[in-house]
């Protein structure tokens, strides 16, 4: 078993891992919509954003370059963690449009505690020699981001790669040629069903470094105990927001309900503050309530794997029961574990 | 509990006959890898003269050797693979049966280098790459196979290069993409399967972006000239085929057997460099194979026949066998005597794999009758 605790010494304080980063749509589109969370789920002072939307978004690149914190602009506590990514989904169709530089002042700017090097995601699409192509790049930058960046917060090189070798390649050749803190695998979301695939791609980066570790993109409820099984030390997620747009209810153990498949219930059988005492009919009427739910339920999904440590029992149990209803998962639980068993 | 069998494992004692155990096989059948070697002085030396002139000009070069069945046409092959096999600068491969077609004798050929073998020269290939794009300077597949774990050399910078040098240097761009995902543990069993001919599903060829089936003769000869080429390409001086029990081909229909023996003729004339076929087949089928096809027969070119052992040979042999068991620094043909192998020869025309079993059972049948000798007497009575 890889599972793993650490305490991070952050700019803005100390955060146990391991964690999740919820990802705020700030700067998007339908800017920062994400209802109040941070305080209310204490374990979670943490937010995901992406330095490049918020860079693009121009009045509110105005005020935080005119005196207006990040934090303020979030409506957050200065003791909230943030991740800056370097928003490299924009960049999935075509080669950056900043630098590495500027990517890391903006990071600054925004004092993000944690920096995301610039990367330039693959796809299954692509040509192998594309993402050969992209992975290069991608490498190239961060080394840029390591010879630039002297602060306190933690720079974490973004990895790419769809097989192992090309993983464990790639941070054994950043860990000899840079300064990073961690490593952050990314590209899985599209190959997200493949869950053999990413549980040893996972594997590979996590036997590659002791350092932290952290995977974009798949911290729903279905991946998180397999990232944690697996020693993953942070993870991000915005399935909370995205299953509440489409009513979707996330309860751990049962995945996703759509709420308009439930109709003789009075109550929702989560304790969370949101459903403890709030009808189903008020519940799916606010698309708010849904977002801070879904957010307990991935919150009580990390919770509930960190009891299971704590209290000395067998994880591996819990595992076994966890993904028992779901062959795919299942079948990928299994091969992570005999990996796992190898290795320790 | 029947009674009827007396099974043991008790060990026959030879100490009478100064041996810690019977040397002879009781299968007579070629090792893998033969230590010894006796008689057949044309023989070796038309072998030694084609399997070096390869070497020494590397132009290619070919020879059947021919022989009835017994005589040693496999353990010449396997004896003369194991003398190439020590030599780092050529690729041995034996083929135990030509099968169906040349894409099975492919597939043996590939199988008999082993999956180890073939990504290592994979390996090997990226290491030439290695040297020529990046500051390091790997010498070794196992060299670089370090380098890529260690991270010292970035995979992303030089699998794309390697691919398209390999391609242009096969004109097989299937072929390099195998050999490179040879490398890939996610990958690298399908890229085997595909190289060794055995057929892998649509999806996992898509995984590798390998486009074609290496399906049938004519794919097999152009992945065998690309392998040849990428290993010529590598400094290897050259790659010997040895194609045992080449007969069979006769037991093919005339279709398939024309097929055959015209693939390999394509592959002889695809191939002027760097190829040495070494062929075992019965001298009958040979004699067949002249008379019928001769655009494959005259690119061979030439024959030798293995003879059945003389009386000096036969000397030779058993005397070689027993010294692998001597427990005493005696050496000589005892506990046999003359006159017994005189009768051994005569009863067995000469034919080596009967003699060595007929060696074998005498020696097993001697130390049951605590005798000290085996005489023509005794082996008489015996056999």
């Amino acid at each position: 078993m890889l599972y793993r605790q650490r305490l991070l010494d952050l700019p803005h304080g100390e955060l146990q891992t391991p964690v999740l980063f919820p990802v705020r749509n700030l700067g998007k589109r339908s800017s920062d919509n994400t209802p109040e969370y941070i305080s209310s789920i204490p374990d979670l002072p943490t937010a995901m954003i992406n330095v490049r939307a918020i860079r693009e978004r121009d009045p509110m690149w105005d005020r935080l370059t005119n005196g207006v914190s990040l934090r303020e602009e979030m409506e957050v506590p200065d003791d909230t963690i943030v991740y800056a990514d370097s928003g490299g989904y924009d960049f999935s169709e075509k080669d950056p449009d900043t630098t590495p530089q500027e990517t890391l002042e903006t990071q600054r700017l925004l004092e993000a505690d944690i920096f995301g090097t610039v990367d330039i995601p693959l796809s299954r699409e692509n040509r192998s020699a594309e993402n050969q192509r992209r992975i290069d790049r991608s490498i190239d930058l961060a080394l840029e981001a390591s010879t630039h960046h002297d602060g306190d917060e933690l720079l974490l090189a973004s990895v790419h790669g769809y097989d192992p070798e090309t993983i464990r390649n790639g941070i054994r050749y950043l860990e000899r040629r840079g300064e990073f803190d961690g490593y952050a695998l990314g590209s899985l979301v599209p190959v997200r069903t493949d869950y053999e695939k990413v549980t040893k791609l996972v594997l590979a980066a996590r036997t590659a470094t002791d350092k932290h570790l952290h995977v974009y993109g798949l911290g729903g409820l279905v991946y998180q105990p397999l990232l944690l099984y697996l020693g993953v030390d942070s993870f991000d997620s915005s399935a909370f927001i995205r299953s509440a747009g489409n009513r979707n209810y996330l309860l751990p153990g049962f995945g996703g309900e759509e709420l308009w498949n439930i109709d003789d219930l009075e109550y929702l059988p989560c304790p969370c503050p949101v459903c403890g005492s709030r009808t189903l009919d008020d519940i799916r009427e606010d698309r708010d309530a849904l977002v801070v739910h879904n957010l307990w339920a991935l919150t009580t999904e990390l919770r509930r794997f960190r009891y299971v440590a704590s209290a000395g029992r067998d994880i591996e149990d819990y595992l076994d029961l966890r993904f028992q209803g779901n062959e795919v998962t299942q079948r990928a639980y299994r091969i992570a574990k005999q990996q796992v068993r190898r290795l320790t | 509990m029947s009674e009827a069998f007396d099974i043991s494992d008790q060990a026959q004692d030879y100490n009478r006959f100064g041996l810690d155990g019977n040397p002879f096989p009781y299968s007579p059948v070629p090792a893998e890898n033969p230590e010894t070697y006796c008689g057949q002085e044309h023989a070796t030396t038309t072998i030694s003269s084609t399997v070096s002139k390869t070497l020494s000009t590397g132009k290619s070069k070919h020879l059947v050797i021919t022989g009835k069945y017994g005589n040693g046409k496999s353990h010449t092959l396997k004896y003369t693979r194991s003398l190439l096999r020590d030599r780092d600068d050529i690729i041995v491969g034996y083929v135990a049966q030509p099968g169906e077609g040349f894409v099975d004798i492919y597939h043996e050929f590939m199988y008999d280098l082993g999956f180890a073998e073939v990504q290592n020269i994979a390996y090997e290939f990226l290491a030439s790459v290695a040297r020529d794009v990046t500051e390091t300077n790997p010498v070794s597949g196992s060299a670089m196979r370090s380098l890529i774990d260690e991270g010292d050399v970035l995979l992303s910078e030089i699998v794309p290069e390697a691919i398209k040098r390999l391609s242009d240097i096969t004109r097989f761009a299937d072929f390099a993409r195998a050999i490179i995902h040879m490398v890939y543990e996610d990958t690298n069993l399908y890229a085997w399967q595909w190289l060794t001919a055995e057929g892998i599903r649509y999806e996992q060829r898509k995984e590798m972006e390998i486009h074609t089936a290496l399906d049938d003769d004519t794919m097999g000869v152009r992945a065998f000239t690309a392998f040849k080429n990428m290993l010529l390409e590598l400094g290897y001086t050259a790659v010997f085929v040895f194609i045992d029990e080449f007969e069979s081909i006769a037991r093919l229909s005339s279709k398939d057997e024309q097929a055959t023996l015209n693939s390999i003729r394509h592959l002889m004339d695809q191939n002027s460099e760097g190829l040495c076929l070494l062929f075992g087949c019965a001298p009958e089928v040979w004699q067949d194979v002249m008379s019928e096809y001769h655009a494959f027969s005259e690119r061979i070119g030439q024959e030798v026949a293995l003879r059945p052992l003389t009386n000096e040979h036969l000397y030779e042999l058993v005397e070689e066998y027993l010294n692998r068991e001597r427990a005493t620094e005696e050496s000589g043909i005892h506990p046999f005597t003359a006159d017994g192998l005189d009768m051994i020869l005569q009863r067995s025309q000469g034919n080596i794999r009967q003699v060595l079993s007929v060696c074998s059972r005498l020696l097993d049948a001697a130390a049951q009758a605590q005798r000290s000798e085996i005489t023509a007497e005794f082996i008489e009575e015996s056999i």
